[in-house]
């Protein structure tokens, strides 16, 4: 019982870092007031870009005749799969923030792009690899699960908490800053402005052309670094054809899921995955798949109601969220 | 306001002239081929002759299109075809957009018309009862029979042949002997697959029990990563699959256990986990279809070949990491399997299943009898589950 328990909630972790990842750059986004639905395509292009990064890096150092490190192998990752993310939000942010373009429009054609980029290159590279785009053992093991000594070997706990690769704890990390910066910093105050009112924040002499291309354009970066837990840990440094493919929503939805909120999206994180893998580990008799299926779904559209219901300002949308601000235009 | 419809008017007229204009020689092409046909009959050539197919995917899957596409160029190896003489249609969803793609194929003179998928088949039927010179064929099917169309026919292979030989390789590698399967979908195909490759592993093994979790989809990396890690959790230490990607083998890699693969050889994407794919040799019907059609004879309504004729076969085993004494054993059982000294489904066997309105069924072979899978239809129809496999839903 105590087994199946450790072995859902791991799993649960595992199947929803992905999801935070994608739903904190959202979050980033939408609190400067643009909401960018191309997060599946921003997650493909962080996917591709940090395979692609990664099997770059160990075939150039095998070429010149070195051994490839596993470490330097996931930071190439890491930073240019946030390079492909940051690119693809900086093309909605010019199309949004410059020329005034219509944000779900614009979102909607990211995605697609995204999807078509991660695609193309995929196979691309596929075809160049002769067969497979795949990475190293030595890649491979960076990606796995860390034993901590010690640590890892207290039961339960040790399992629960010290057992995952190092992107889960990239992910709380990135959650905790984000809330600091929220919370704490001038800089993270003047961005909600911008999110909430960004006429009044232009009148407080805010920039706010300035601080929602910064906070689109890193949000997408993390969003792509979303996209490359799919492609390094998930298919383990494979390319799978469209193996972003639905993600990239779910993270959109977590996002209300979260209600806005970085720490809160840890936490429904967590159990929106385990929502999602919960039927392979619980069993009730006679109750099909598919209802297992739509349960995080179920829990989006309740955490909506309730949330729409208590009206409360601290848990929705910033109220900028959705439009383009135009100085003149009043 | 007029200004603005009237603009409008133009801009259509212009549009519409244009696409006239670039419509007429393309007609005028698609004329030729069915005037040509009623001329002589039989006229279709080795020099005149066009292939179509449909694709639910594309060869980048690197699973079940891809190992179809190699298919395809064996076959324009062995004809002698050039390449504008085969017309692929990849990345086609099962739905409207097929009778649509179909519709383009025989539009740019195609003579025979392949389409891979399974939930094509509704618009294959279709398509072959207006279009009666074209001949239709489609893989996994089994409407065509029934169908009274005589350009209407169904393919495959016997591939639990192939499965029930690499069930041989994860029965001896096996520790706990408890083996996990990914499964697509409940259907029958799926089942005959997962039920071989079973009865392979508990002809060498026979304390081993099977866990079979289904995914509900043919591609989704992330549901197959999970679903081989939740078989693991629960003690199984070879992974196998009914599934598309390679996700299944290098889960198990990363959990250090075994994996045996469908469709494509995965030891380069796992190699320190994947022990030996069953994989199809579409070829061989492909061009013996083509073959047919050039020859004026008349395609089987229903085709299916296996381990005799090579259209299933297996990967390289991994003999790195495969248990000592697997490619002899599997030898040993390829060779009574072929000389008929054992079946696959023999008897003394009982499962139980579903039919498709849901009411239970159950089947009992007797010792000395066997179930006739693929042998009358080419669609597989075992929908029974064995003793000793147990589905987790």
């Amino acid at each position: 019982m105590i087994d199946t328990a450790t072995a859902l909630l791991m799993a649960a972790v595992l199947a929803g870092t992905p999801l935070l990842l994608g739903a904190l750059g959202e979050i980033l986004t939408e609190k400067s007031g643009n909401l960018n639905l191309g997060v599946e395509g921003m997650m493909f292009m962080g996917a591709i870009a940090g395979l692609i990064g990664s099997y770059s890096y160990e075939q150039a150092l095998t070429a010149a005749g070195f051994e490839p490190s596993g470490a330097i192998s996931a930071l190439v990752a890491l930073i240019v799969s946030f390079l492909a993310g940051a690119f693809g939000a900086l093309i909605y942010a010019f199309l949004t923030i410059t020329l005034r373009a219509n944000q779900n429009v614009t979102g909607l054609i990211l995605t697609i792009f995204g999807t078509g980029f991660g695609n193309f290159f995929g196979e691309y590279f596929g075809l160049k690899a002769g067969g497979y785009v795949t990475v190293s053992s030595v890649t491979k093991a960076a990606f796995s699960p860390i034993h901590f000594p010690l640590l890892s070997d207290i039961p339960v706990l040790g399992k629960l908490l010290f057992q995952y690769n190092w992107m889960v704890y990239f992910a709380v990390a990135v959650a905790l800053v984000m809330f600091w910066f929220f919370r704490k910093s001038r800089f993270g105050l003047n961005l909600r402005a911008v999110g909430e009112d960004p006429a009044a924040a232009d009148a407080a002499g805010i920039s706010v052309a300035r601080y929602r291309y910064l906070a689109t354009v890193i949000g997408g970066g993390i969003c792509g670094i979303g996209g490359m837990y799919m492609s390094m840990v998930t298919t383990s440094g494979v390319w799978v054809h469209g193996c972003v493919t639905g993600y990239g929503w779910l993270a959109v939805a977590l996002v209300i899921f979260a209600t806005w909120s970085p720490l809160r999206g840890v936490l429904v994180a967590v159990i929106f995955g385990g929502l999602m893998i919960m039927r392979m580990y619980i069993t009730i008799p006679g109750l099909p798949a598919q209802i297992y299926d739509m349960v995080p779904y179920l829990a989006t559209i309740l955490v909506l109601i309730i949330t729409s219901v208590r009206q409360s300002k601290e848990h929705a949308m910033p109220a900028g969220c959705g439009l383009n601000y135009f100085r003149e235009d009043r | 306001m007029k200004k603005k419809v009237l603009a409008l008017v133009l801009a259509l007229a212009l549009m519409l002239t244009m696409l006239a204009g670039c419509g007429t020689p393309a007609s005028q092409e698609g004329n030729t081929t069915p005037e040509g046909g009623t001329d002589a009959g039989t006229a279709i050539t080795l020099d005149t002759i066009k292939v179509g197919f449909v694709h639910v995917s594309d060869q980048s899957d690197m699973g079940y299109t891809y190992n179809h596409d190699i298919g395809t160029q064996e076959m324009q190896a062995a004809l002698g075809l050039r390449d504008d003489q085969i017309i692929n249609k990849f990345n086609i969803p099962e739905g409207a957009e097929c009778a649509a793609a179909l519709q383009e194929l025989i539009d740019q003179g195609c003579n025979i018309i392949f389409a891979t998928s399974f939930g094509f088949e509704d618009y294959v039927k279709e398509a072959a009862a207006a279009n009666p010179d074209v001949q239709f064929c489609h893989a996994t099917g089994y409407q065509a029979a029934g169908s009274g169309l005589s350009n209407f026919h169904n393919y495959f292979a016997s591939v639990y042949e192939a499965r029930y030989l690499a069930g041989i390789a994860a029965g001896l590698k096996t520790e706990t002997n408890r083996l996990g399967y990914v499964a697509a979908f409940p259907f029958a195909e799926v089942i005959s697959g997962y039920t071989a490759f079973y009865l392979g592993a508990k002809s060498v093994n026979p304390d081993v029990t099977m866990d079979v979790m289904y995914t509900n989809s043919w591609n989704d990396p992330t549901v197959e990563a999970q679903v081989a890690k939740a078989l693991i959790e629960r003690g199984c230490d070879v992974i196998s699959q009914h599934s598309d990607s390679t996700a299944p083998a290098t889960t198990a890699e990363e959990n250090g256990v075994w994996q045996v693969g469908y469709n494509n050889d995965m030891i380069p994407a796992a190699p320190d986990a994947s022990l030996i794919s069953a994989r199809i040799n579409w070829g061989i019907y492909v061009t013996e279809a083509v073959q047919t059609l050039l020859d004026g004879g008349q395609i089987p309504v229903d085709w299916c070949k296996g381990l005799a004729d090579g259209a299933v076969y297996l990967s390289p085993l991994n003999a790195a990491i495969a248990a000592d004494g697997t490619q002899a054993a599997i030898s040993d059982a390829e060779a009574k399997l072929l000389s008929g000294e054992v079946h696959v489904f023999g008897g003394p066997l009982t499962g139980n299943g579903v039919d498709f309105d849901g009411n239970p069924i159950s089947i009992d072979i007797p010792a000395g009898d066997y179930y006739h899978e693929q042998e009358e239809a080419s669609a597989p129809s075992w929908g029974y589950v064995v003793p000793g496999c147990t589905v987790i839903e």
